[in-house]
């Protein structure tokens, strides 16, 4: 059981001041249990002095810009999973059910997805089965941490931390389609549909090829394109 | 041996194989089997519905799970019709089956949210003062306030709490009525219908407040004039299960299967049944697969092509062959047996106004209202009066209804035609089509046409003078060849003189012999099945600039075969979900009529011309549309001129009313020692101080040294900061990403912000400037000091918000739903809580009405207002001008309020009380009753049984704490949802007509529908007075119903069905009869032709904007399951041929604009569309991939940044019968289909996604 959990979640919540007054704190957890190697660490300390240095007011504009007006830097994991699809609910409620099973109830009118919510879960559990938790979505918080990086912003450490601990493969920026949105011809086969075809596999439920297809477009497109 | 040990008698040994070895035996777990039975499982299951300007009202099934919503299906348990008929259901469509994203969607709207540099300032000043004073420190300052108002749509928004935010709003509630007046704060909602008690918040709020509720239906431009002028209502019409019992149907400028998506299938049945079915589009819309012909007229020409019907229909069914049914039907329904003046206009005469009683020596008996009774001859030559006509409505009993009767109770038979022996004249009739814009079809005839007419000689009291009937006037408008001579009429359809189908196929397109084809079916059919023909129109006829002129010229064809009224047949416009099917129980809910009367309403298209500067920009004149024949008189002036003019007689409402503050009037008065409606009178009409601050030469009674100024109306300066608009709420809508007309204009003037205006106003340009309205060199930019937004999801109009306040979505309240497609009403109700801090509109409003009460009593205590409203239709004040226009302002006639001014009201606000009187039902229904539509009744039984139903609050009136409380007062107040009521209803009515129609309800006594009866089940509304069709066992809601079948007349002048305008307006527009008017000249390319050239061709085509079929209005356009469906963003449809031309390629990026502004969207090159024309479905919103602008440098726009609202003087008038002012019912509409745009291909598609150090990025 570790508050490095509980204190990656705050730095990843709307900022308050009294997050700005914590955040000694949460550098001081974070050096003692040390659970966040030491590279991210130094990434972090950077949002660190940012969140206790800056305007409040300034603070909680930029946060509201990145993860509140971006469908692609939503904090909410199933977003990036699901998205609009009607699976999303199911997913919701076996993750509530997760969390019943240990005995924990949600008292935040906040979904169950919401990635500081799901850290404070980890937070309540041992070590080894917080981390293997966290390696469930341990793709979508590398693109995240990638998405973040692109656009320069400090926060782009708490998650870049978060995908380390998960063991997600980094793939590396390179490997991203560096989408050129003046480039047209590249953005239309990106955004093209297969031909509807009537036979088995080709639907977009279950596991077939266009709905895993649609899948990773939606995940591999750059977050600049997605304002 | 038996065996019989050998057998198993409690056993079988399982097989490891069967069916030939086809089916194995395991016994794997089935764990996975979870997956499939996760997909169906749910806790429970929830009605609602999807509260969205659809018309739809579907009843669906939302179905929950560990308190999430997991998905939702289509309802299928509606109240069977009838043997014979197809059931109502499934209702739904693909955008209300993905409509549970919305809930948990990124882009769902979380917390209140405040614009970050306004917050700022407030808590600084906050800190240190009271909530009012704290606000007054913010927006007296000029530069604090333009720090936040110059920095709208351009994001910045930080959350905060409700408490603090509620705050807010209530202390620039108070800081505006206090020092401007109430009537300064504005509150948008459109459609009550889709979800009314969420809009009863807001306007409930507001009204009690004193503040203004605005009109939509007419802003939307869903509003068709031409009803009220016809009928003297709004809109009714037949429901959409009617259509299965029409025999011919017409479907035109409508496209059902796309708009009218759960409704569709009627049409589809009906065909199999072997209904004929003709489709009037002029592109290849979805809709024209339902047609056995289809008729592609030009865009903007159908009245052409219905006048070209109508000429063939009185040839065939009226003139050569009288078809009985159709002259009965014409002689007791309609106002064509009337008789109408003839007066000399140089060498010929022109129609003028409907003779009345009060013309006649001895006012043909007449002792009431005989300005207000119209007069035909009896089939012995005789005038008379015959019953119905509106001034048998008011100030006398049971004599209004449409029996062929005279006053004295003698049978009468009206003559529809003076016939051929009669001395004829020669009549002007008005011409328009000389002209046409663009590439429409001008044809070569002279734009005053005389055509001879038989005519009759009648003494009256002022002497000899010659009349017409209705009738003859009518068939000879339509160029009818009767053999009185003359020229300008027609036998022959080959003939090239209007309206011939010859003359038609010129202006249309569509061949002669469709047109003559279509004209026979259509008449046939009505002929042999007593009025069972019907069409269904809608938006692309009405959203034109003289959109009268195709609706009447259809409503004519309906009326000439006697299909108004009668089942499967009928007017059906299906446009904006306007039916609020339990009206009289919602009205003193939504408006505060149980606290205080009259509440502040405003035509909204007057009010943002005027506040949005638009009329800054106008250049449509008014020489320009008037009639060749119109009346001597001063027609001079710019259409906010004609505004004004109609605002100071009383015709239309006013917002701001006064520049005075109206709380400071009454003060003002009693100073003067004199009644407020005198003393505003007077003070009105008292010349202003001379320059030079000499005073006033004759200062009115009462005045002394130090007297208050005149009184001024603030709509001659919409400028003056005095006179500005405030504080905005906008609720359940987008204003500015979907219905704003003239959307950078909005952005310019009103908010004050980054804009794509791209003309210059009148000043600049050196044109006519109004002569009523001041004009200010330096137009203002940011009027609004506060514009509040509430809503479920991030949409345009939040994004240029000050404050955003998160609402429940139609999955997490409590509501009702009507619709004019299904006779059904449907609750939404709440499957969850709403999420995350989102509230309902119920809640919120009461949240603001409580920080109100508690923050106003810095400023306000209880207050005396004054209030000015205009002549109300339904109301005896509707017969106020009979006669001609005269304004006081020009010293006419004396102001009198009520009668050729704004009516004046004095009515008190407790502030500190508001949140107490929002929560109670007051008094004022006990004590004045209840009713509408110009009936009232006793309701004292229904608040008894609220006061024990929802409780007693502790002022003693009953409850209405909840929405559910709200929704059981409307219900228990409604005849619709009361049968009691109901017969109470009819009773009154009846003590008016003379007639018994309480056998409508009368069954249905005891049935009291309740919200949790319409949660089991959606029920069925009762018969009641308020709309003219019934609800039965026997016949399909049908509009007009009663009128024809209970001898209810219509209310209007005549008390008939209403062909022929006479008041002066109408005439002096050439509009008294229906006309062919070419689509107007908006003049918005010259100014940017060739200004922003890329090296790409420019070509310039007409701008139509239909309503999709991947979302409803803005709604949906930004879920991504629907977006899928189509490209991804906005597209712009354009034709095969122009796209050739411009050099565009299927997918590019383009780019429309014009004066107004500039948009960007894909093109979709099709063979849909005609040459001529680019269609774009309206309100894509510019949130979801929509790049910057070549020539604007902003993001995108909308489609209605090229569009601006342009006003017609006929929809100003008032005053008078059916053209009196009524809220959503008359009043000037907000076209937009004339417009055009310069589209060209783009050569650099910018998403201004740079980073937020640039400040640009929206």
């Amino acid at each position: 059981m570790a508050r490095t959990w509980r204190a990656l979640g705050a730095l990843l919540s709307y900022p308050t001041e009294e997050l700005q007054v914590a955040t000694a704190e949460i550098a001081a957890v974070l050096a003692d249990e040390a659970i966040v190697p030491a590279k991210q660490r130094t990434a972090i300390d950077k949002l660190l002095t940012e969140l206790a240095t800056t305007d409040m007011y300034e603070l909680q504009e930029r946060y509201f810009t990145l993860f509140d007006r971006n469908r692609s830097l939503s904090l909410h994991l199933f977003e990036h999973v699901h998205g609009e699809s009607r699976d999303r609910g199911q997913a919701m409620a076996d993750l509530i059910a997760l969390y019943a099973s240990h005995g924990l109830e949600m008292t935040a009118s906040e979904l169950p997805d919401f990635l500081p919510l799901f850290l404070e879960f980890l937070s309540l559990l041992p070590d080894a089965e917080a981390r293997a938790l966290l390696a469930e979505p341990a793709a979508i918080l590398r693109a995240l941490a990638d998405r973040l990086a692109a656009r320069d912003t400090a926060y782009a450490a708490v998650i870049d931390a978060l995908a380390e601990l998960a063991q997600a493969p980094s793939v590396g920026r390179s490997e991203i389609p560096d989408e050129d949105p003046t480039d047209l011809v590249a953005l239309d086969a990106a955004w093209e549909e297969t031909a509807v075809r009537f036979g088995p596999g080709e639907m977009t439920d279950g596991c077939s090829t266009d709905r895993l297809r649609t899948r990773l477009r939606a995940s591999m497109r750059d977050a600049r394109a997605a304002a | 041996m038996s065996h019989f040990l050998d057998r198993l008698t409690f056993f079988r040994k399982q097989v490891d194989t069967f069916a030939d070895g086809h089916g194995v035996v395991t016994d794997e777990p089935r764990a996975w089997e979870d997956a499939y039975r996760k997909r169906w499982q749910h806790d429970k299951i929830v009605r609602s519905t999807h509260g969205v300007n659809c018309t739809g009202s579907c009843s669906w099934k939302i179905y929950v799970k560990g308190g999430i919503v997991t998905w939702e299906t289509q309802q299928t348990d509606y109240p069977r019709t009838r043997p014979d008929m197809p059931n109502h259901e499934p209702r739904g469509c693909s955008r209300g089956a993905s409509y549970s994203w919305y809930l948990y969607s990124a882009n769902r709207l979380k917390h209140p949210m405040v614009r970050g540099r306004l917050l700022k300032l407030w808590r600084e000043a906050r800190a240190i003062r009271t909530p009012v004073a704290a606000w007054a420190s913010i927006v007296e300052d000029p530069a604090k306030r333009a720090s936040y108002t110059s920095k709208r749509g351009l994001g910045g928004f930080v959350r905060a709490s409700w408490d603090e935010i509620n705050e807010i709003i209530a202390a620039a509630n108070a800081y505006t009525v206090k020092t401007y007046g109430p009537d300064r704060v504005i509150g948008f909602s459109p459609i009550p219908a889709m979800s009314m008690v969420s809009y009863a918040a807001g306007s409930r709020y507001l009204s009690l407040l004193g503040g203004v509720c605005m009109s939509f239906y007419d802003w939307y431009c869903d509003l068709p004039p031409a009803s009220p002028m016809t009928w003297g209502e709004q809109t009714d019409v037949p429901e959409s299960a009617d259509w299965y019992n029409a025999g011919f149907l017409m479907l035109w400028g409508s496209n059902v299967p796309q708009t009218r998506t759960p409704d569709a299938h009627f049409y589809t049945e009906v065909r199999y049944k072997g209904t004929k079915s003709v489709v009037v589009s002029p592109d290849y819309a979805e809709a024209t697969k339902f047609a056995d012909l289809w008729l592609h007229p030009k865009q903007g020409t159908d009245a052409a092509l219905a006048l070209a019907m109508g000429h063939v229909m009185l040839r065939e069914f009226h003139l050569d062959r009288s078809v009985p049914y159709f002259a009965d039907y014409a002689r007791r329904y309609t106002d064509l047996p009337m008789l109408v003046r003839l007066v000399r206009q140089g060498e010929h005469y022109v129609p003028e106004r409907l003779l009345r009683a009060a013309d006649f020596a001895d006012a043909l008996g007449e002792t009431n209202n005989a300005d207000w009774k119209t007069v035909a001859l009896d089939a012995d030559g005789k005038p008379v009066a015959p019953l119905g006509s509106i001034g048998f409505r008011w100030g006398e009993q049971g004599k209004w209804n449409l029996q062929s009767k005279g006053s004295s109770g003698a049978d009468v038979a009206l003559r529809l035609t003076l016939g051929n022996d009669a001395p004829t004249a020669s009549v002007a009739f008005p011409y328009f089509g000389g002209t046409a814009p663009h590439d429409f079809t001008a044809t070569d005839h002279p734009d005053v046409l005389p055509r001879n007419l038989p005519t009759h000689r009648v003494m009256l009291k002022d002497g000899e003078t010659l009349v017409a009937t209705v009738f003859d006037l009518f068939c000879a408008n339509y160029g009818l060849d009767r053999g009185f001579g003359g020229d300008n009429v027609a036998y022959d359809y080959d003939d090239d003189k209007p309206f011939t189908p010859a003359w038609a196929e010129r202006v249309t397109g569509v061949p002669r012999a469709h047109i003559i084809h279509v004209a026979r079916m259509f008449a046939a059919n009505a002929e042999k099945t007593n009025g069972r023909s019907m069409v269904i129109l809608g938006a692309g006829l009405n959203h034109w600039y003289h959109m009268d002129m195709a609706y009447r010229g259809i409503i004519n064809l309906l009326v000439l075969c006697g299909c108004i009224g009668q089942s499967g047949g009928g007017w059906s416009h299906y446009v904006g979900q306007e039916k609020l099917r339990p009206q009289t129980g919602w009205q003193p809910v939504a408006f505060a009529l149980d606290w205080n009367r009259p509440p502040r309403q405003q035509n909204s298209t007057s009010f943002f011309y005027a506040h949005t500067d638009q009329w800054r920009y106008e250049t449509l004149n008014v020489a320009g549309i008037l009639s060749p024949t119109a009346p001597r008189g001063d027609w001079n002036g710019s259409l906010i001129d004609y505004n004004v003019r109609a605002e100071r007689m009383g015709w239309l409402p006013s917002a701001p009313q006064l520049k005075q503050n109206p709380l400071t009037i009454a003060a003002q008065a009693k100073a003067a020692g004199m009644e407020v409606k005198d003393y505003v009178a007077q003070s009105l009409s008292t010349p202003p101080p001379l320059a030079g601050g000499e005073p006033a030469p004759d200062l009115i009674r009462g005045w002394g040294e130090g007297a208050a100024p005149p009184l001024e109306l603030s709509c001659h300066d919409p400028d003056d900061p005095v006179n500005w608009p405030r504080n905005l709420f906008v609720w359940r809508s987008n204003l500015l990403g979907s219905s704003g007309k003239g959307h950078e204009y909005f952005l310019k003037h009103l908010l004050g912000t980054k804009n794509g205006v791209l003309g210059k106003d009148l000043g600049a340009e050196g044109g006519d400037k109004p002569r009523e309205v001041v004009w200010h060199e330096e137009a203002p930019e940011g009027k609004l000091d506060l514009l509040v937004t509430l809503d479920f999801r991030m949409s345009t109009t939040c994004i240029y918000s000050d404050i955003v306040l998160p609402t429940a979505t139609w999955y997490e309240k409590n509501d009702l739903n009507t619709s004019d497609m299904h006779p059904f009403i449907h609750p939404l109700s709440s499957a969850v809580d709403p999420a995350w801090e989102s509230r309902s509109d119920w809640d919120i409003y009461k949240g603001i009405a409580k920080a109100f009460s508690a923050v106003a009593p810095e400023v306000l205590g209880v207050e005396t207002d004054v209030v000015l409203t205009p002549v109300l239709h339904d109301t005896a004040a509707e017969l106020a001008q009979p006669f001609d226009v005269r304004d006081w302002k020009r010293g006419e006639i004396e102001p009198v309020p009520g009668r050729t001014m704004p009516n004046v009201a004095v009515v008190e606000r407790d502030y500190p009380n508001l949140y107490a009187r929002f929560t109670s039902l007051g008094p004022l229904l006990e004590k004045l009753g209840n009713g509408g539509k110009g009936i009232g009744w006793n309701t004292q039984h229904e608040i008894d049984f609220l006061r024990t139903l929802n409780g007693a609050a502790p002022n003693g009136q009953p409850k209405l704490e909840t929405d559910i409380d709200a929704i059981e007062a409307i219900l228990s107040l409604a005849p619709e949802t009361n049968g009691e009521v109901a017969v109470k209803a009819w009773e009154a009515l009846g003590k008016v007509t003379g007639q018994a129609h309480a056998h409508l309800a009368v069954a249905k006594e005891d049935e009291k529908i309740r919200f949790r009866d319409i949660v089991a089940q959606p029920r069925k509304i009762i018969s009641s007075p308020t709309w003219s069709g019934i609800e039965s066992e026997k016949v399909c809601y049908n509009a007009g119903y009663t009128n024809v079948h209970e001898l209810i007349p219509w209310r209007t002048l005549t008390g008939r069905q209403q062909l022929y305008q006479d008041h002066l307006w109408m005439r002096a527009f050439g509009e008294a009869f229906v006309t062919w008017r070419p689509p107007i000249d908006t003049k918005a390319l010259a100014p940017v032709q060739g200004k922003h050239g890329n090296g790409n061709p420019e070509i310039a085509l007409n701008f139509i904007t239909p309503h999709q079929k991947w979302g409803i209005h803005s709604t949906y356009s930004d879920n991504l399951l629907m977006l899928t469906l189509n490209r991804g963003g906005p597209v712009i449809w354009l034709s095969e041929d122009d796209a050739h031309r411009a050099g565009i390629a299927d997918n590019d990026w383009v780019e429309a604009y014009n004066a107004n502004g500039a948009l960007v969207a894909r093109a979709v090159v099709s063979q849909r569309v005609n040459p001529g024309m680019a269609l774009m479905y309206h309100a894509q919103e510019k949130i979801v991939n929509v790049p910057g602008s070549e020539v604007t440098g902003q993001r995108g726009g909308i489609h209605n940044s090229v569009t601006r609202a342009v006003l017609k003087p006929t929809h100003m008038i008032g005053g008078y019968a059916q053209q009196s002012y009524g809220f959503n019912y008359y009043g000037t509409v907000g076209s937009n289909r004339d417009e055009f745009i310069i589209v060209r291909r783009m050569s650099n598609v910018d998403w201004l996604d740079a980073p937020l150090a640039e400040k640009e990025a929206v």
